[in-house]
């Protein structure tokens, strides 16, 4: 009886042994196909006059997080449009939403001591005729200098239906650019 | 091939090589294994020649070993409170009789909570130092269907961690996931256990036998035995026996789920020895139902399936097992957010923002989980009467996450956000001597090797190689009324992670970690009276840190947290002491346990004061960091009996957790809770053989013990749910059927318990009736 069981136990730790020198090298190739939104672009153009500011996250996880200030002329109306981009991937992830409009949606919300002197109102409709606001028209009335802030959320409609008023659970995107009114 | 990993499989053949014994050629002797009803092994019985006032005990594996007899004719007694003794005779003719004894119950037909009951009896002998709690057949089968989370959550000290319907892991005294290790058919399970949302890949169908060992059990067991040790074994092998099987079959109201398990087992008698089992079993369930909701997307489905052989011979055993664990299940849409507003706003609507309908379809975003398992266990007697036990295993754990939504595929749910690969070898050598005088013990080395690989796509759990070695020893002196228990046990873990500078993006870097450790085990059953015990043990456990609490970094799904792992975390240590009462009488039951658990070098995660801010929105940021914690406690069983007719019991459990050095209670500690639990056996007769019904009551208190600073809520009231059903057992020809119909939250009562992670989103399921029904056939 013992001469099996000496075997089978001889056999069972070279398995043990050769299994034990297998490679756990990462593969570079393939990592991170996760959803992901890393830059967002709001442009406003007035006449000749265009501005950019950009908000980015490289990593989307917050390090290195950069968004650039808004600086906007007082009696102005500006037309507006939003890029989103997953610089990671290198996606245009503004093709998407584009393709899903009906399951999108933008929030333009103005604070601080900009929000009577600042109006956004979207321009885009989805296929149900609800706002998107991938495009939009920012209205600054007159007045002196003042600042403030403008957050950019974007909500994810998935099984919640959207109404075109209430956001989701879901946020995609949540950014706040500072302004300032010259 | 890596030099330390190589270096280490030396070492190994190295020890295996000398572990060779002197032979001691004792005079006669007899020897053999006490069994139970279900062929289990039957530790604790004492066999005893009573005209030669020579006596021992059965150890784990139910062998026991007298020696030292002269030739000629002895009675050999086989007790064990709760079964029929067994006399039998004896002729020393030869130099070895080798003896194996079936018990059979006192009470068979009578309620099966007193027999379970009985089976506690188990726990109390000299055998466990420690507080144990056993399920048996006859109880896993009136759960039938569960998950195995949910099969042992009335037990004393035990409660589970779910998250949402589909998954639910055991926390025993307030510990689980890399607190406490599930041995499944001898195995440490390996899956991806590194959060509270992955529970343990096994189907409580297949096992006949579940043990819940509760507090640290560091040296048999290994490292990570911190909180306890949950050991499923599957049923013993028939040998010499025609083809039989078993129809299992259960179905549930509240997520109209069904379940069956087919069993079928024989040995054949021309292989003296063989026996064989084919198992196979599914569930499939669909959305969950809190009173008021539906829970969307919680459907789940389940096809598992193991075949086991075996030969067992005087001197030699060997079985192989295989076993596969194949899911799919979903996971609540209303508890996919996005930041921690979108999760502030979800709290305060209190209720899903969608009216979803029931249905069985699993979308995104789900999990699949798929788990094989081979192990070969082999046993043989040396000449010196110990036993030589080697077991290998093989595991393989696949686990795929979908997201609910992906920008790069074309539909959800086809493509994994992520995929994790883990494979683990372990194998375990022991020598389980016989007694020698008064001592008995095993002596035991173990390796295990693992590889964890990220699939193409995401990227969570860093890939890593780990080996893990333990050489450990264990010892047990027995004297009448008294039982002493020491242990030691020496770990070591090399650790080699490929983690990233950043979640996404950044440089893969090669890190190098070594943990070791020495854990050790003293303890005492004094018996002080035919029907009272009393147990102490003071245990130490040891872990290394997880690689999630090494390296995890990003946003944990349904919490809305940011958590960063720390690559500088050195393991965690406890000990523990705990004192256990035992009675057995021939109409109660009772094990009160109480124990102060002592953490040292305790892995939480640390709340920081700024948030993440990312350009998703803001993020409470926690890192993984280390305290000292106490977690204090009691639990219990009492049972009783009034009559024949009437018994009643009570399970209560309660903990405590305290982090020491910030002064302020554990997060997510569960809740105080008693169940009270009253039955009535009606009459039977010839045909009927069981009849009883009974009814049941649940308290859970609301969790005041909290730390305000981290929660995001108060944890949710406290609930009291009812629950009734009627069992019985009827022979149809030669087959004895059984039945039972159960109704839980007869009330409907819309709950959240503390430890339910989908709290903050929705209730719990809702009133539930189910089904079960048991078809024997063929040897009945």
């Amino acid at each position: 009886m013992k001469f099996p069981i000496r075997t089978l136990l001889v056999l069972l730790l070279l398995s043990f042994t050769l299994n034990a020198c297998d490679s756990a090298e990462p593969d570079h190739d393939h990592a991170g196909e996760e959803e992901l939104i890393t830059r967002v672009v709001v442009t406003l153009t007035s006449g000749t006059d265009t501005i950019t500011a950009t908000a980015n996250d490289p990593d989307g996880d917050g390090t290195g997080f950069e968004i650039d200030p808004i600086v906007l002329s007082s009696g102005t109306t500006y037309s507006g449009s939003i890029a989103l981009w997953d610089d990671v991937n290198l996606e245009n992830i503004t093709e998407e939403i584009e393709e899903e409009d009906d399951e999108h949606q933008f929030f333009y919300t103005v604070g601080g001591g900009v929000s009577d002197r600042v109006d956004v109102s979207i321009t885009d409709r989805d296929s149900n005729n609800l706002p998107v606001g991938l495009t939009f028209d920012l209205v600054v009335s007159d007045g002196g200098p003042a600042s403030g802030t403008l957050n950019v959320v974007l909500s994810h409609f998935d099984d919640q239906p959207k109404n075109g008023s209430d956001r989701s659970d879901e946020t995609d995107v949540n950014v706040t650019f500072t302004i300032s009114l010259q | 091939m890596s030099v330390t990993t190589c270096r280490l499989a030396g070492a190994l053949i190295l020890v295996m090589s000398v572990v060779g014994l002197p032979t001691d050629s004792s005079a006669q002797s007899v020897q053999g294994r006490v069994l139970d009803e279900e062929r289990m092994p039957l530790p604790g019985t004492q066999i005893v020649i009573p005209t030669l006032n020579q006596g021992t005990v059965s150890d784990e594996e139910g062998r026991y070993f007298l020696d030292h007899l002269e030739p000629g004719t002895y009675i050999v007694e086989y007790r064990f409170i709760g079964y029929k003794s067994e006399i039998r005779t004896i002729e020393m003719k030869s130099e070895i009789v080798v003896l194996d004894v079936q018990m059979v119950p006192e009470n068979v037909y009578l309620d099966e909570a007193v027999i379970t009951a009985e089976h506690q009896k188990e726990a109390m002998l000299k055998r466990s130092t420690q507080s144990v709690t056993v399920l048996r057949a006859a109880d896993l089968d009136s759960k039938s269907g569960l998950t195995l989370g949910e099969t042992l959550k009335d037990l004393p000290g035990v409660t589970t961690l779910s998250t949402g319907p589909s998954i639910s892991k055991p926390v025993i005294r307030g510990l689980h996931s890399q607190r406490l290790v599930v041995l499944n058919a001898g195995v440490a399970q390996e899956g991806q256990q590194w959060g509270g949302e992955h529970a343990p890949e096994i189907d409580p169908f297949a096992m006949a036998r579940v043990e819940v060992i509760k507090g640290a059990a560091g040296v048999e067991h290994g490292v990570g035995a911190i909180g306890g040790v949950i050991r499923l074994d599957p049923p013993d092998l028939p040998t010499n026996e025609s083809i039989s099987g078993r129809l299992m079959i259960s179905a549930f109201s509240n997520n109209r789920q069904g379940a069956g398990s087919l069993a079928l087992q024989g040995g054949p008698k021309a292989i003296r020895g063989f026996g064989w089992r084919l198992q196979g079993s599914m569930r499939r369930a669909g959305d969950s139902q809190t009173p008021d909701w539906v829970i969307g997307n919680s459907a789940f489905q389940e096809f598992d399936g193991s075949v086991s052989l075996g030969i067992e011979r005087e001197a030699f055993h060997l079985h192989a097992y295989y076993s596969h664990f194949g899911t799919t299940l979903g996971l609540f849409k209303g508890a996919h957010i996005g930041n921690m507003d979108d999760l502030l706003a979800a709290i305060e609507r209190g209720h899903p923002s969608v009216d979803y309908t029931f249905s069985y379809t699993i979308k995104a975003p789900k999990q699949t989980i798929n788990h094989d398992l081979v192990t070969i266990e082999s046993q043989f007697r040396l000449d010196t009467g110990d036993w030589i036990e080697a077991q290998y295993g093989l595991q393989s754990n696949r686990r795929e996450e979908y997201d609910a939504h992906c920008r790069f595929c074309e539909e959800p749910g086809k493509k994994p956000a992520f995929g994790l690969s883990l494979t683990t070898h372990s194998l375990d050598l022991k020598l389980r001597q016989k007694p020698r005088g008064r001592l008995l013990g095993v002596i035991g080395i173990s390796g295990m090797n693992q590889t964890n690989t990220n699939n193409e796509t995401g990227y969570l759990i860093p890939n890593f190689k780990a080996l893990t070695g333990g050489i450990f020893t264990r010892q047990t002196w027995v004297q009448g009324p008294l039982t002493l228990e020491a242990g030691m046990r020496y770990n070591y873990r090399w650790l080699e992670a490929y983690p990233r500078d950043s979640v996404r993006s950044g440089e893969f870097t090669l890190q190098n970690h070594t943990y070791s450790s020495l854990t050790a085990v003293f303890g005492a059953v004094w018996q002080f009276s035919d029907h009272w015990s009393l147990a102490s043990n003071l245990g130490s456990a040891w872990r290394p840190p997880g690689v999630n609490e090494l390296y995890n970094f990003g946003v944990h799904h349904g919490t809305a947290q940011f958590e960063t792992g720390n690559p500088t975390l050195g393991g965690e240590r406890n000990y523990n002491v705990d004192l256990t009462l035992r009675h057995v009488a021939d109409h109660s039951v009772a094990e009160i346990s109480v124990y102060n658990n002592q953490m040292t070098g305790y892995i939480y995660l640390h709340p920081e004061v700024d948030p993440v801010v990312t350009i998703r929105g803001t993020f409470p940021s926690f890192i993984y960091s280390q305290t000292n914690a106490v977690l204090r406690g009691i639990d219990g069983l009492l049972s009783h009996d009034f009559g024949d007719r009437f018994g009643m019991s009570v399970v209560g459990s309660l903990v405590r957790g305290r982090d020491i050095k910030s002064e302020r209670h554990l997060i997510s500690m569960p809740s105080d809770r008693l169940t009270l639990n009253g039955h009535v056996n009606l009459p039977t007769g010839s045909r009927i053989r069981e009849s009883e019904f009974h009814v049941e009551t649940l308290l859970v208190r609301k969790q005041n013990r909290f730390p305000a600073e981290i929660e995001l809520v108060e944890p949710p009231s406290g609930y009291a749910l009812l629950g009734a059903g009627y069992k019985g057992a009827f022979f149809f020809g030669p087959s004895l059927i059984r039945f039972s119909l159960d109704i839980n939250n007869i009330a409907n009562v819309a709950y959240r318990d503390y430890l339910s992670r989908f709290r903050y989103f929705v209730d719990d399921p809702g009133r539930n009736i189910s089904f079960r029904l048991q078809l024997p056939f063929g040897r009945s």
